[in-house]
């Protein structure tokens, strides 16, 4: 299973057409528009999964829970297989709308874990935490060690982006994809994400754009591991998104991939 | 973590212990760029009208005291619509 993530640039394109099997929006964006498209697509029999960017599961703000419900009866409405957001604060006690790091303790793991079981109580099932980048955080615990503390702890699935693990592994030096991957449990994966960056000199920081082609290594070893776990991959494309040939030839070569890999 | 949003809004330019400038620096750049993507989409004249320099200010400041709560993105343009009538009673 081959995705693309929805963007509103796509709104006249034939998504069959580009080899897309489902596509991921973000519930942020549909809750309160017109959601036809989505309907259509679903008529084709093709599946729908949201991906959300709003949760603030790392934040100290009350989870929203009239949000939350909404999300719930927009998974039954498009009977979506799959709900993620980040493991990340979207802000302090207010709304930053960006993704900020929580700090990588035992602390914050059982904190914000917590978090993500209200949220599941509320929606009545398990939703996927994925990944971020993160471009400073303090923390003595190894990234992989967090991730997998909260994910044990609030019994939840994981979405892992493979792009996430090469910009942090570019910028902080600390720990491969590969060997990252390897101390995931596959048992809680549910999809994966693959997407490209730039380098953004004003920093000295790979920044998760989103705005480029994926790189190969890195789809390399998500075809790998979709191909071994028999997991959905997602091609992420939020800025510069060039003409749909180009996205064709890009999901093309990531099917080639993970065929090769099976 | 007070510090670190503190820094994030530019409420103020201490880099909170532990973390690196680059890293926050982005961070403050990137909630920056967002807030300012959203009003000039809902708002596509103002910064022509503004000038560059008026438009930063003005961003700048709607960061440093917001308190947006919604999930949506898109509620920006009210809670800057509530951030002009604030302002304007302030001064």
């Amino acid at each position: 299973m081959l995705g693309l993530g929805y963007r509103r640039e796509m709104a006249d394109w034939d998504l069959t057409a580009l080899g897309a099997d489902f596509i991921e929006v973000a519930p942020e964006n549909w809750l309160r528009r017109d959601r036809q498209r989505l309907h259509d697509w679903r008529a084709l029999g093709k599946p729908v999964t949201l991906h959300g960017v709003s949760l603030n599961l790392g934040g100290t703000g009350p989870i929203d829970v009239a949000f939350v419900r909404a999300v719930g009866q927009l998974m039954d409405e498009l009977d979506c297989p799959l709900y993620s957001d980040h493991l990340a604060a979207s802000g302090d006690a207010h709304q930053l709308h960006d993704l900020f790091p929580i700090p990588f303790t035992r602390d914050e793991a059982l904190r914000v874990a917590d978090r993500i079981a209200q949220v599941q109580d509320l929606l009545g099932r398990r939703m996927a935490i994925e990944n971020p980048t993160w471009y400073t955080n303090i923390g003595p615990i190894p990234e992989p060690e967090f991730l997998s503390a909260v994910v044990e702890r609030a019994d939840c699935h994981v979405l892992l982006d493979l792009n996430n693990l090469a910009v942090n592994f570019k910028n902080h030096g600390l720990i491969t994809p590969q060997d990252f991957v390897a101390r995931v449990d596959p048992a809680r994966l549910r999809c994966l994400h693959v997407a490209g960056h730039e380098f953004d000199a004003r920093f000295g920081l790979h920044v998760d754009t989103h705005s480029a082609a994926v790189e190969p290594d890195t789809a390399a070893l998500a075809a790998q591991l979709a191909a071994q776990h028999g997991l959905p991959l997602l091609l992420e494309r939020d800025h510069d998104i060039p003409e749909p040939d180009t996205l064709e030839q890009e999901l093309t070569w990531l099917r080639s991939m993970t065929t090769c890999a099976a | 973590m007070a510090a670190f949003h503190d820094y994030v809004r530019g409420l103020t330019d201490t880099v909170p212990e532990g973390y690196a400038e680059p890293g926050m620096r982005l961070y403050r750049h990137l909630v920056y760029l967002g807030a300012s993507q959203t009003v000039e989409a809902h708002f596509p004249e103002l910064r022509e009208q503004l000038g560059e320099e008026a438009w930063d200010t003005l961003m700048r400041a709607f960061v440093r005291d917001s308190q947006w709560t919604s999930p949506y993105l898109g509620d920006l343009a009210h809670d800057f619509r509530t951030f002009l009538a604030r302002a304007a009673e302030g001064t």
